[in-house]
């Protein structure tokens, strides 16, 4: 599926590997993808969103996911993941959603930007609800995204 | 304690099924590998995990050797 990914968009999920491996998460998920999409695409440092900002975003969402239930995970430090991750079913869905962005654009290769769309595509799961804990426009966002990619 | 709140929104209560998901496989690798390099055989941590020897030696032994962790093998 990977023939039309551009340079910069094959580094993308390669840079979504090493994100999960850096959070030590067993599998890619969409929110490694949105890590490694940070600091190639404007739209998101522009929105407030670098990799920290991200990274902050991702950790406010999950303390308040856990919250929900009454559970805290403050003082838990991961342990590194020597082995490679693999590809959950959010981030497959997501790099299908930006192949088939791109298609509905109308364009040949598959940018960054293209799967940044993907990512931001679901309305409900971590992605959104961390953009959402970061009171970022999850509609804005993809408008700017889109016109980064028209320019 | 697990606060089952029934005006909770579901968003809330389905994002918090993925993050303890999420933290539980986080706290089992690192626990295990902590278990192991305290010399705990396989045996005795697939008992404390309530699953067999085969499974927890399936789910952890690449890992912990690529971490470098010695194992013993009973």
């Amino acid at each position: 599926m990977f023939e039309r990914f551009s340079h910069d968009a094959r580094e993308v999920v390669k840079g979504a590997e090493a994100e999960a491996r850096e959070l030590g998460s067993p599998a890619i998920e969409a929110e490694h993808l949105l890590l490694a999409l940070a600091d190639r695409v404007a739209a998101l440092p522009a929105a407030g969103l670098d990799h920290d900002g991200v990274l902050a975003a991702l950790d406010a969402e999950r303390d308040r996911s856990l919250a929900a239930v009454g559970v805290s995970a403050s003082g838990f430090e991961p342990s590194p993941l020597p082995t490679k991750p693999k590809f959950a079913t959010s981030a497959k869905s997501a790099l299908e959603l930006a192949l088939r962005e791109a298609l509905a654009r109308g364009d040949k290769r598959i940018l960054p930007g293209h799967v940044l769309l993907g990512v931001l595509r679901p309305q409900a799961g971590t992605v959104p609800r961390a953009l959402q804990q970061a009171g970022v426009d999850r509609d804005e966002l993809r408008a700017r995204t889109e016109a980064e990619l028209d320019s | 304690m697990i606060d089952f709140d029934a005006r909770r929104d579901p968003a809330d209560g389905l994002a918090a099924v993925v993050a303890l998901r999420r933290l539980a496989d986080q706290v089992e690798d690192s626990e295990v590998a902590r278990a192991l390099q305290d010399g705990w055989t396989w045996s005795l941590v697939a008992e404390a995990l309530g699953v067999t020897r085969q499974a927890v030696h399936k789910k952890h032994a690449k890992r912990l050797k690529a971490l470098g962790i010695e194992t013993r093998r009973r």
